[in-house]
């Protein structure tokens, strides 16, 4: 749907001409992402009847201020890589491109924290925040992600859990403009002070805010974030290089940096390979924990490349892919430890070591040498980007993060066994092994949860991958299912659109009816319900079919209804 | 390949955004971590390769046509590659081909950009670039003595190109160039004015059949003028003679080098001595015809199967070009080899280095965008402390040239055969 040659020129009156568009071909390009075939049965979603690249808080909110008036639909992005973030319900939707918002305000290195804008990525900030022996936690989707859509908005899950938190834990002070365009200094910001805490002594909405999952977009723009930051060991600059001739895919870290040491155990099955892992987070020696199999493989230049790789590590390291064999590569983590003197690295390493002995577990030469560490180590704590290269997509299980640990652990292992079903049947990446692999990312050193999944990576143009794909989350996402499991399935994390996986529709009564809660939060922050709500809670819930079927029951009724 | 063929391609554009940036495991200093000039400057996504995969295939699924926006976003892009080599750390993708094929789909449908009209019909009349008299084209070489492979025979034929040829102010390097490899003794002539243009910008700007035309003409002058081995001191000519020719299966049979090769071998033999001290602190700046998109064409046919369930893997295995085999120590062991010259990096090199801002037609057509990128690539070499910023295609100096005088950088602006000169 078009906007009125009024509603556009309010709009562009405030930006100005050269950062307003609604040609077709323009927007059609910010509505294809990753994941949309898989909920909306095409590569493209709904597309936005105008982009907007605004350059300040006071537009944004200007702007916010004239899609009440007219009633246009709103959501605001950093760098899109996600399609929640593109995703709208209707045509008569602007999308904010915050790409010019980009600015680091301030590190602040006496109290730890850094000021910035939503287009600053999380690599850029820990590149400049190195210099001052400072870090900034890595989030799952890699290093272009932006720091404000990590911790404000949207998931803000990662490997460096255990160290730096995660889920939003450690905002402090942000400035937010709400749905109804007013601006909102939470926190010290409220009472007029600097962002250094979003507790008080004026407002602390950090729960509103985002609580587990974010609200994807749906309440609002964040435009100024203050976080806080962590103790970099390693040097202020560090290289990632590569031999003569080998292209730049092939670039790593020669060794792991001084101020760090990385140890990858392996485990005989992934029962005890839990188990290992929660002692290990909770011994709070680590700075990040993962899985070893997508941390120490070494880089291949492309599928053709791995898959010969593949071949050739199958011979030889059999032992590594058959949980027959023993040690498993599928059964190996990673753990790095940050030291600032030799002293604590001793304390550490010697825990570590026990943890590991107790266990049953064992540092296998090939996952333990020097650049098998190094790749491991920038995986972990800068990401390597994710793998959508080898099939097209991917899809985490539904990871839950909200239970016990014990709870997650045996989610995790239920998972784990529905996807190997997949796996078999040939509509999944597999490693051929039967090995079962969980992602466990546990938080605050596991004292309040974990994510732990199971990636599925399909071809989203591969109609029985496709299938498979969907009857998979089906599987997971039934509260019906005999999985016995607590907590909502990843509400926000990667496979919530609500018109399509009615995530809240299905799971809110099971939970305290949570969803009237959460919609009432909505209702007083967007009276008029302009906040784009694809990826949070819709208004009253659509009358269609919901249990058992999540692939387009709904995204584009609404559309119908304008 | 057509444009459609690369459907895969399209499809499987997760929108990672990687191919705005330089691959990050390279990021040093993140005021230069940007790596596509376009979207720098634009800023709208359809202005990244992960846009032109979008355009691409609403295209495809007639949910636009092609525009004055589609054209704007098509052509406001020097065709640089560099979002090719980030999007390739990631991704088995194809985005500078689709761009490519989408341009030539554009020129056969009759889609065209004013400006580019206008060179290419000088192209067809005069065989040059420039809009300029192809009797005029070997004045740049006037009082050498030097062959006339038109009428005589030697080793080495010296291909200027039509900037150097007929952008005066560059006509001293050009003169330079040559020299230099007659002072070394090279058995080495020109075309004259029968030199013709490459055919290679052409390309670039969505003219496919002149490409081939110019391959055809130089395939049979070459023949005649039993030359060995093609030497150019222009980046572009050299892609054009080295890729594209074999890219559109008309592969030359001579050994194609650009000059900086042949200069490093010179010097290595001991036929070129540098001995004088250059006193100057220079960086250099890897032209991308030169570098990423210098890298040989790779053929490939076959197919696409699966392996490990869902993994797409190609049978035979397919090898894509990601930009490690271009042309990039030649020009710094040259530098190198300079008596008193201090050589230092920018933070976009080799692979990833920042266009100047000439390429892929936007000189043409969009000359502040031109200068806009070129002043970015002067602030760089400003910032790691250069006085002069050396390069290695006629292009490049041109464009930095303006950029300086556009912008008020203080720096030098240099090709390599001028220091190579100042050395001697």
């Amino acid at each position: 749907m078009k906007l009125s040659t009024e509603e556009y020129k309010a709009l562009e009156d405030i930006v100005g001409p050269e950062y307003i568009t609604q040609e077709p071909v323009i927007m059609d390009t910010y509505n294809q992402v990753w994941g949309n075939k898989f909920f909306f049965d095409a590569k493209h979603s709904v597309r936005p009847a105008a982009v907007l690249l605004p350059a300040n808080t006071q537009e944004i909110s200007a702007v916010v201020k004239v899609c009440n008036k007219y009633g246009i639909l709103f959501k605001a992005f950093s760098s899109g890589f996600e399609y929640l973030s593109l995703s709208l319900i209707h045509s008569k939707g602007i999308l904010f491109d915050l790409r010019r918002m980009n600015r680091i305000i301030e590190i602040d290195v006496k109290n730890m924290r850094a000021v910035v804008e939503p287009y600053v990525s999380v690599y850029r900030l820990q590149l400049e925040a190195a210099k001052y022996g400072l870090y900034t936690g890595r989030i799952g989707v890699g290093y272009s992600a932006g720091v404000i859509a990590t911790e404000c908005c949207h998931h803000g899950c990662q490997h460096t859990m255990v160290f730096t938190s995660g889920y939003g834990r450690n905002i402090l002070g942000i400035e937010w403009v709400l749905p109804t365009g007013e601006i909102l200094n939470m926190g010290t910001g409220e009472s007029g002070g600097d962002l250094f805490s979003a507790d008080g002594p004026g407002f602390s909405l950090r729960g509103i805010l985002r609580g587990r999952t974010g609200a994807n977009g749906g309440h609002g723009v964040i435009t100024k974030a203050s976080m806080k930051l962590y103790p970099w060991y390693g040097p202020p600059q560090w290289r990632q290089t590569r031999q003569p001739g080998e292209a730049p895919s092939m670039g790593q870290l020669e060794k792991v940096p001084d101020g760090y040491k990385v140890f990858v155990p392996g485990f005989k099955n992934l029962d005890d390979t839990l188990e290992a892992s929660q002692d290990l987070c909770r011994a709070e020696i680590l700075c990040a924990f993962g899985i070893a199999i997508v941390g120490t493989m070494p880089f291949s230049e492309g599928n053709d490349e791995e898959w010969a790789m593949m071949q050739q590590m199958m011979k030889g390291r059999a032992q590594d892919f058959d949980p027959a064999g023993g040690l498993t590569i599928a059964n190996s983590v990673v753990c790095v430890i940050g030291y600032q003197s030799p002293r604590e690295m001793e304390y550490k390493e010697k825990c570590l070591r026990a943890i590991i002995e107790r266990w049953g577990g064992k540092l296998s030469p090939y996952s333990n040498e020097p650049r098998a560490l190094a790749r491991a180590f920038a995986d972990m704590m800068w990401s390597n980007g994710v793998n959508l290269r080898a099939t097209g997509d991917f899809l985490p299980s539904s990871s839950s993060p909200d239970g016990s640990p014990a709870m997650l652990k045996k989610l995790a292992l239920q998972e784990a066994e529905v996807k190997r079903r997949y796996e078999e049947a040939g509509a999944f990446l597999t490693l051929g092994s039967g090995a079962r692999m969980v992602s466990w990312r546990p938080e605050e050193h596991l004292s309040i949860g974990a994510q732990g999944i199971s990636t599925a990576q399909y071809d989203p143009y591969d109609p029985a991958s496709l299938k498979a794909a969907r009857e998979f989350i089906d599987e997971l996402f039934d509260p019906r299912s005999p999985f016995n499991r607590f907590g909502v399935p990843s509400r926000g994390g990667c496979l919530q659109i609500e018109p399509v996986t009615h995530i809240h529709q299905n799971w809110g009564p099971r939970y305290d009816n949570y969803d009237k809660w959460l919609r009432k939060i909505k209702k007083m922050l967007d009276p008029n319900t302009v906040g784009d709500w694809t990826a949070y809670i819709p208004p009253e819930y659509p009358d269609y079919a919901k249990d058992g079927d999540y692939v387009l029951p709904s995204y584009g009724k609404a559309e119908e209804n304008l | 390949m057509a444009w459609q063929d690369y459907t895969h391609d399209m499809q499987r554009c997760t929108r990672c955004s990687y191919c705005k940036w330089i691959p990050y495991r390279y990021m040093q200093n993140t005021d230069f971590i940007q790596g596509c000039p376009s979207l720098s400057r634009y800023n709208w996504h359809a202005y990244a390769a992960s846009g032109k995969f979008n355009m691409a295939y609403s295209l495809l699924q007639e949910r636009i046509e092609i525009d004055d926006t589609f054209l704007d976003v098509l052509y406001k892009c020097q065709m640089d590659g560099s979002c090719d080599i980030s999007c390739k750390v990631q991704q088995d993708l194809e985005p500078l081909q689709l761009m490519q094929e989408l341009r030539i789909k554009c020129v056969e449908e009759g889609q065209l950009i004013p400006a580019h009209m206008i060179v290419i019909e000088g192209l067809r009349k005069e065989d040059n670039m420039m809009q300029a008299s192809k009797s005029d084209r070997a004045k740049w070489a006037q009082g050498l003595n030097v062959k006339n492979l038109t009428g005589e025979s030697a080793e080495v034929v010296y291909h200027a190109g039509c900037r150097y040829s007929f952008d005066e102010e560059l006509w001293p390097v050009a003169r330079s160039g040559l020299q230099l490899l007659l002072d070394a003794g090279v058995d080495v002539g020109i075309m004259g004015a029968d030199e013709a243009c490459c055919g290679g910008r052409a390309y670039e700007l969505g003219y496919a059949g002149e490409l081939t035309k110019y391959a055809e003409h130089h395939m049979e002058a070459l023949r005649t003028a039993g030359v060995k081995t093609l030497v150019t001191p222009c980046a572009d000519c050299y892609a054009a003679f080295k890729v594209l020719y074999d890219k559109i299966d008309r592969k030359l049979d001579i050994e194609v080098l650009h000059i900086t090769q042949y200069l490093d071998r010179l010097i290595k033999e001991g036929k070129l001595k540098l001995t004088r001290e250059v006193p100057l602190t220079v960086t250099y700046h890897d032209p991308c015809h030169l570098g990423r998109l210098g890298e040989p064409w790779i053929h490939w046919q076959g197919r696409e199967y699966k392996v490990m369930g869902q993994m797409i893997v190609h049978d035979p295995p397919k090898k894509f070009r990601r930009g490690a085999d271009g042309v990039y120590e030649p020009p710094r062991d040259i530098l190198r080899s300079i008596p008193g010259l201090k050589f230092v990096e920018m933070y976009r090199t080799k692979e990833y280095a920042w266009c100047c801002g000439a390429g892929g037609g936007v000189i043409d057509a969009y000359p502040d965008f031109a200068t806009w990128t070129g002043a970015e690539r002067l602030r760089e070499a400003k910032a790691v402390g250069a006085e002069a910023i050396v390069s290695a295609c006629p292009w490049c100096k041109r464009n930095f040239l303006d950029a300086a005088q556009e912008s008020g950088e203080k720096i030098e602006v240099l090709d390599i055969i001028e220091l190579i000169q100042k050395a001697i």
